[in-house]
């Protein structure tokens, strides 16, 4: 037929509007020219032809109209067929791929799978620290947390933490604002009798409700009359979860609940989810005031009208009229209108020109503040750490893929010489790795949700499950974007190496024939991965130094042996004999429970409650200058419970009663700071006031670390019969880990608790352990993702490798054939995997020196540029490649020549 | 020329269209100039309704086309039926004939 010149075209059919137009015309003149033709035949003339050719014919016009829209709207019906067509036909063939080699489609959807899960599970951490607001929250642009700043010791730091005499002035004092509330969470105990807990509570103002926008889903919300200074109304909003558990969703309005030393009427329940400002469960809300006003009865020190309580965080939503710039200023002023009034009363205050206090409205979520927390830069880090990982998933997905389509050239290149467009073909094998990445998305949810609680339990210290990624939409939008990506990316290679083939020679071909496809883009892709390996498995050596280093810290105490017994009174009011006698009776019953080793009255606690009092020395101007000197005042027996050592001179010692000489003992940072070059013993420290006693050294012990793991503090010791008897609990140490006795020893205690009153036992262990959360996070998840990465990049060595030699069967064949060793050809592998791996040990470890200055501030006495980590890591490596490329190695050392050279 | 004057019944065209597309595959005014022969020029059908005819039809899936060339060496645009088409005519010319013989019954009950 193509002889016929320009038949082709004439036969070819119309696939757009304009065609479709021509077409109508074409069929309708070839009617009514056959029609004319017919009446001239039969003897009319031309002229009378044609009018009765378009009388029979009708409204030409409309008609032409008509067919033109009839014909447009079939074309796009069958567009639409023909593509949903297409889709079904690419998505058949890739199912019948994925069904062919199970195996590999296996590997591609677990790789994909952990590398989408981990980011997914990674993005649900960070965005709880970052990005989302929280529940209800109205407004969340206008919404803020109020930072104080001033400059303390020449350093200006940024404070959240305030009192409500503060609270009160810039609430009087600032216009810019619809809503200012104060919040925090207090662990009370809560109900009656044996059935006692101390739970998390929201502890807020009115204002509180206007900051979000929520509606309460039984009852009322607490209003501003309820809420006055200093006794606030005792009513209780409870969260929807308490409801739940606690009264089974029963009408809860009007009951009474025991909340710390009073009973609360509960007046409301909040929606599901809402949370407050708090980013743990509470099981609910009472206004500041009542708490307050329970817990603070003495009204000669009134605690709404005191700047030196600091026990909440402000949180307000500015005015949609004023600016954020306007709205700080007006903080400011009202901040620096507050400083100047506090000056007026306490005399300690830095000076205002030293000070330059002012504030301003920073992000809700502390971790977005200047005052973020290790665990979010960490989280960050990891989100880095974890796209890592899925771009070392994606390069092997990309390899394997591409392994694939070289072997499948053949069948490619025969596709192609039937005439399937280029287009379609990159349709179909974009199909295929999108279909593998869906697959692998189905995967990635089960794996952040299983992977994610764990997760949340070693970064956020949650127990409490979290919401199911399933229900949660934004996790769901990030698996599948994250799926289409990769999809996509992993896809593009081999479509680029498919649809560049050049026909003729791949039907030529076998794979004996020409040079043999050793693509330089699946050895970069591979030298990419052994980098980004070595970088987290860098980034995974470095925080485990890190950890153990702090772990290795002597601390200056036994922390694993020790239970600080803390006394809550809950109502019942002691006068200070009674105190004293209350806490005799406690260490007297304490060192006597089985388990116990030796047990001290304590006032203070490492890391949690530091107590400093204005120092006085002899030849020092201002002892304050040279630090912060935090105290600790104990019984006889402390430092054998603590296990704290004496260097020089004795401990505090049963003569040290309440009217014997006071004494002190300091330790050697202190010793060192005060009177360096000098003996401490001997020397003379007055507490507060020039004219205030003597206490005497009488003894040196060694450092503790109690503020910061990598600090020494400066501490000293007083005997607590000579300070403050009345106040402080008990440390006791245990013959076994701490934590096992904990809640013997609780119900040893609790008899001697008079009233309602209780007391807690928290495992010294555990205070510890948050210090070195960070670091423990950053070993535990750089470990996982780094053994993860690791294990993907030895599988993509592997494969490759294994690819290259089942493609040299023949040259190796040839080789035995000529005499080479079993040995030989082994090392001619090897070598190859190595050639590949080397330069990305090289790449990876440079990148890990360059990224090691962002790296460094989260570590703890370790060197980013840790020379044995960085060697470790090369090293195992290396030995992981080898190891990959043996197993191949060796199949090729035993190709029978005879069989290779006569195959294909 | 009765045929003026008679309202083709409502689907009457789809089905004399259908009919005589079952002697294989025809053009527009091949199917014109069939009716009209085989009717002895009593049908007289508007060819405009029957070219919007032809093009529903195509369009629900009872005809499709196909651009050929005609006995004079023109380029045409032929129609035939499908399976769907074939069906279509069975349907409807059972309905037609049974219409036809009840009303036919009436009229002979003088």
């Amino acid at each position: 037929m193509s002889r016929i010149p320009g038949l082709r075209r004439l036969m070819r059919i119309v696939r757009n509007d304009t065609g479709v137009a021509r077409a109508v015309d074409d069929e309708l003149h070839f009617h009514l020219e056959m029609t004319m033709r017919e009446l001239i035949d039969a003897g009319m003339s031309p002229d009378d032809a044609r009018r009765e050719a378009g009388r029979r014919f009708g409204d030409v016009q409309r008609t032409r109209q008509r067919l033109t829209d009839l014909d447009r709207a079939l074309l796009g019906q069958e567009r639409r067929v023909e593509r949903w067509n297409a889709f079904v036909q690419d998505l058949r063939y890739a199912v019948r791929g994925i069904r062919q080699k199970p195996g590999f489609a296996a590997a591609v959807v677990v790789t994909l799978g952990l590398g989408i899960g981990a980011n997914a599970a990674m993005f649900r951490i960070v965005d709880r620290l970052l990005f989302r607001p929280p529940a209800y929250l109205a407004s969340p642009n206008l919404a803020g947390r109020i930072y104080f700043e001033q400059t303390f010791r020449d350093k200006r730091a940024a404070n959240t933490y305030t009192g409500y005499r503060r609270y009160l002035d810039l609430r009087e004092n600032t216009t810019s604002f619809d809503a200012m509330a104060p919040f925090t969470v207090n662990s009370l105990a809560v109900g009656e009798g044996t059935d006692t807990h101390e739970m998390n509570l929201g502890v807020t103002g009115a204002d509180f409700w206007k900051l979000f926008d929520v509606r309460p889903v039984r009852g009322r919300f607490f209003t501003a009359q309820e809420d006055r200074p200093p006794y606030g109304a005792h009513v209780v909003v409870l969260s929807y979860a308490f409801w739940q558990t606690r009264f089974g969703g029963r009408d809860p309005l009007g009951q009474q609940l025991h909340i710390g030393p009073a009973k609360y009427t509960i007046i409301g329940v909040a929606p599901e989810r809402f949370t407050g400002f708090s980013s743990a469960p509470v099981i609910g809300f009472i206004p500041m005031t009542a708490q307050m006003g329970d817990a603070n009865p003495d009204l000669k020190h009134p605690w709404y009208d005191t700047y030196y309580m600091s026990w909440f965080e402000i949180f307000a939503r500015r005015n949609s009229t004023v600016t954020l710039a306007a709205a700080n200023a007006d903080l400011t002023r009202a901040q620096q209108l507050s400083f100047k009034k506090q000056a007026t009363i306490s005399k300690n205050l830095s000076s205002f020109d030293i000070a330059r206090p002012s504030a301003f409205i920073g992000p809700v979520l502390l971790n977005r503040g200047p005052n973020e927390g290790k665990e979010a830069k960490v989280a960050t880090w990891l989100l880095g750490v974890a796209g890592i990982v899925l771009l070392i998933a994606c390069a092997n997905v990309a390899n394997l893929l591409l392994a694939r389509a070289l072997k499948r050239r053949r069948e490619i290149a025969v596709r192609v010489a039937l005439g399937i467009s280029r287009w379609r073909l990159f349709a179909q094998l974009l199909t295929e790795s999108l279909l593998l990445a869906a697959l692998a998305a189905v995967a990635a949810l089960a794996i952040a949700q299983w992977g994610g609680d764990a997760m949340r339990r070693v970064l956020l210290d949650e127990t409490a499950p979290g919401p199911t990624a399933f229900a949660d939409s934004r996790i769901l939008i990030v698996v599948a974007a994250l799926a289409v990506l990769t999809g996509v990316f992993c896809g593009l290679a081999p479509v680029l190496q498919a649809t560049r083939e050049d026909v003729a020679s791949a039907l030529k071909a076998g794979s004996r024939e020409g040079t043999v496809h050793r693509s330089r883009l699946r050895a970069g892709l591979l030298v990419a991965q052994a980098a980004l390996s070595v970088l987290l498995l860098v980034g995974a050596g470095l925080f485990l130094r890190s950890l153990a280093n702090a772990n290795g810290v002597r601390l200056g105490y036994d922390a694993d042996r020790l239970l600080w017994v803390d006394l809550n009174a809950r109502g019942t009011k002691l006068d200070s004999a009674q105190q004293r006698e209350i806490r005799q009776s406690l260490l007297e019953r304490a060192a006597r429970l089985p388990g116990v080793e030796g047990a001290a009255r304590v006032v203070s606690v490492p890391f949690w409650m530091t107590w400093e009092e204005d120092l006085r020395v002899a030849g020092i101007d201002s002892v304050s200058k040279l630090g912060d000197f935090t105290l600790q005042a104990v019984t006889p027996g402390y430092f054998s419970t603590s296990g704290t050592r004496i260097l020089r001179g004795r401990g505090i010692t049963e003569e040290d009663h309440a009217g014997a000489p006071h004494v002190m003992v300091v330790d050697e940072s202190m010793a060192a700071k005060l009177w360096p070059n000098q003996s401490a013993l001997g020397k003379c420290v007055r507490l507060n006031a020039d004219t205030a006693p003597c206490n005497t050294v009488v003894g040196v012990a060694e450092d503790i670390r109690g503020s910061d793991i990598g600090k020494r503090d400066m501490h000293y010791y007083l005997s607590i019969a000579q300070f403050h008897p009345e106040t402080g609990g008990l440390f006791v140490r245990t013959s076994a880990p701490a934590a096992d006795h904990a809640e013997a020893i609780r119900r040893g205690l609790q008899p001697l608790m008079p009233g309602a009153s209780y007391v807690t036992v928290t495992p010294l262990s555990q205070v510890i352990a948050g210090e070195t959360r960070s670091w423990k996070i950053g070993a535990t998840m750089f470990a996982v993702f780094g053994v993860l990465a690791l294990v993907i990049a030895a599988i993509g060595l592997y494969s490759v490798i294994a690819y290259n030699v089942a493609q040299r069967t023949h040259e190796m064949g040839v080789r035995v054939a000529l005499g080479a060793q079993a040995r030989n050809v082994v090392g001619l592998v090897v070598r190859e995997g190595l050639v590949i791996v080397l330069p990305g040990v090289a790449l990876g470890a440079a990148i890990a020196l360059v990224a090691s200055h962002w790296l460094q501030p989260l570590l703890f006495q370790t060197s980013a540029k840790d020379p044995p980590t960085m060697v470790g890591v090369a090293v195992t490596l290396i030995l992981v490649a080898v190891l990959a490329s043996w197993i191949p190695a060796l199949r090729a050392a035993r190709v029978d020549p005879s069989v290779a050279l006569r195959a294909d | 020329m009765l045929a003026a004057d008679l309202d083709l019944l409502q689907g009457t065209l789809d089905l004399l269209i259908l009919k005589t597309l079952t002697w294989g595959p025809k053009h527009g005014y091949a199917v014109a100039s069939w009716i009209r022969q085989t009717t002895d020029d009593r049908l007289q059908i508007e060819e405009g309704a029957l070219y919007t005819a032809l093009h529903r039809m195509e369009k629900r899936g009872w005809l499709e086309s196909e651009w050929g060339l005609s006995e004079n060496n023109r380029r045409a645009k032929y129609y035939q039926l499908t399976t769907q088409g074939r069906k279509q005519l069975r349907a409807k010319a059972a309905v037609w004939t049974e219409y036809a013989g009840a009303v036919f019954k009436v009229l002979k009950t003088t």
